[in-house]
């Protein structure tokens, strides 16, 4: 193994490692925003909100994500007849994506909260709106944090698909290192230890939390 | 005090609910004056738990009229569906003013003891927070549990947690206070702590309305005892009438159920 192509090359890498990160960031945190609101309104009683939150989880959750990254580059723009950066693109589907599972965790977390918890809540003479924000998502968002924290890890991971609509991230720039160095296994072998450097401590603190919410209940 | 001169604190007419196409309760009327210590008695599926619910619309019935201090908190009509004439924010309101206390306790777990007593009074009616932890503490003092206020639900026992869910009901200052089968729930050994706080409560004059199955509970604490049966009202009378001396044949039938109870009622009976 000959290592002094990561070295040589290890501004692209790192240029790659930003925009790795960038893409998880703004993903998580718009798939979360988004996934909250599909969440939630499928606890509302208007029928046709439920359907809508419905038919967008198990859109998103029954197409792999590699499908729908390369319609949303390729296809969408023509479907709409409109230019779509490939940034945009990616944004898109990785946050809709990341969202059906962030919605799902949510759902599942506020249906494992206990009846009689909202029930109490009632007989106080909350609205929906401080029955939820005081009593239910904070019992449920404690729950939720583990399977919340695995999805965020899984959505970092999922960013190496950007590399297939050409985003410069990290697996992008070791296929462009690897083109014309012809040295795939140090730098691929380079590319799997800076996951590995980036996702490990978050796992560690997932373990954390987890452990720290059962000594709680 | 002559409960013919107190107010009404509680007006149910004409209650129908139904879960499904199934029947609940088919036509419940019962009025409550205040200071009265009402029990609902019946066998398992006769609708009292559901009746006690449709009180603050924890159930909503299908038709029918339940006022609260003479304000309405639901008005429907045989053929409008369960859709009320109340606002939902009006219903919230009434609500407020009576309190409800639970089988399951439904403490919140992720708050301390003196953080769900203050919940009500400072989240929904919006008193200022130091004005109702001192009312929160005396409640506690009062159930004997002052020295508990920091601790979370789950580090409670059983009879302590519904006392602590009793004094979060009182802390709203209620108007009414309902009781869904509070010892139910709870180890033997742990349920004369929760009657006994019940008990003084309604020396203290509060208007309550109760569903349990102790009978001898009931016949110690209640003014008057509703029997349902089948989803409607079959006797209501005092104590004594009812649970001494049933004339109704499915009231019969129920009380010579509990022949342990009748037992158990002898000697509060040579008492009086």
């Amino acid at each position: 193994m000959d290592m002094s192509v990561v070295y040589n090359n290890a501004p692209l890498l790192w240029y790659g490692v930003l925009y790795t990160l960038y893409y998880t960031l703004i993903t998580v945190t718009g798939g979360l925003v988004l996934g909250l609101v599909v969440g939630l309104i499928q606890f509302s009683r208007y029928k046709a909100l439920v359907f809508l939150g419905w038919l967008f989880v198990e859109f998103f959750r029954n197409i792999p994500l590699l499908v729908i990254l390369l319609w949303t580059y390729y296809a969408l723009p023509i479907f709409l007849n409109i230019n779509i950066d490939k940034g945009i693109a990616g944004f898109l589907a990785l946050t809709c994506y990341g969202a059906a599972f962030y919605a799902e965790i949510l759902r599942a977390g506020i249906q494992s909260i206990d009846v009689g918890q909202s029930d109490a809540a009632v007989a106080l003479g909350m609205s929906y709106g401080q029955r939820m924000r005081r009593i239910i998502l904070p019992q449920a968002f404690r729950r939720m944090i583990p399977p919340l924290v695995g999805q965020s890890i899984m959505q970092m991971k999922n960013t190496s698909l950007l590399s297939t609509i050409t985003v410069p991230d990290l697996l992008y720039q070791a296929g462009y290192i690897s083109s014309f160095t012809y040295k795939p296994m140090e730098v691929y072998t380079a590319v799997g230890i800076l996951f590995l450097i980036m996702l490990v401590p978050l796992t560690v603190l997932s373990r954390m939390l987890e452990r720290r919410q059962s000594a709680v209940k | 005090m002559n409960a013919d001169q107190a107010r009404t604190i509680l007006e149910l007419e004409g209650i129908h609910l139904s879960f499904g196409r199934k029947e609940i309760l088919r036509g419940v009327d019962l009025k409550v004056r205040e200071g009265e210590v009402v029990v609902l008695i019946g066998a398992s599926g006769s609708g009292k738990t559901s009746l006690l619910r449709c009180i603050n619309l924890l159930n909503t019935p299908r038709s029918g009229r339940i006022a609260i201090n003479s304000e309405p908190i639901f008005e429907a009509g045989p053929t409008d569906n369960g859709i009320s004439k109340v606002a939902p924010t009006e219903v919230n309101r009434i609500r407020a003013k009576t309190g409800m206390v639970f089988q399951q306790f439904n403490l919140f777990p992720h708050m301390t003891i003196l953080e769900n007593i203050m919940e009500g009074p400072v989240i929904v009616k919006r008193e200022t927070p130091s004005e109702v932890e001192t009312r929160a503490r005396a409640l506690l003092d009062q159930m004997g549990l002052a020295d508990h206020a920091s601790k979370k639900p789950a580090q409670l026992s059983g009879g302590q947690q519904q006392r602590v869910a009793i004094a979060r009901a009182l802390a709203m200052r209620p108007t009414l206070m309902l009781f869904d089968e509070p010892t139910s729930a709870l180890d033997p050994e742990l349920v004369g702590e929760v009657l006994k706080a019940m008990v003084e409560l309604a020396r203290s004059g509060m208007t309550m309305v109760v569903v349990t199955h102790e009978l001898g509970f009931a016949f110690e604490i209640a003014n008057r005892i509703v029997f349902l049966d089948g989803g409607v009202v079959v006797a209501d009378g005092s104590p004594q009438q009812l649970l001494l001396h049933p004339d109704h044949p499915r009231l019969k039938g129920f009380v010579n159920r509990f022949h342990e109870t009748a037992d158990m009622l002898r000697p509060f009976l040579e008492a009086k």
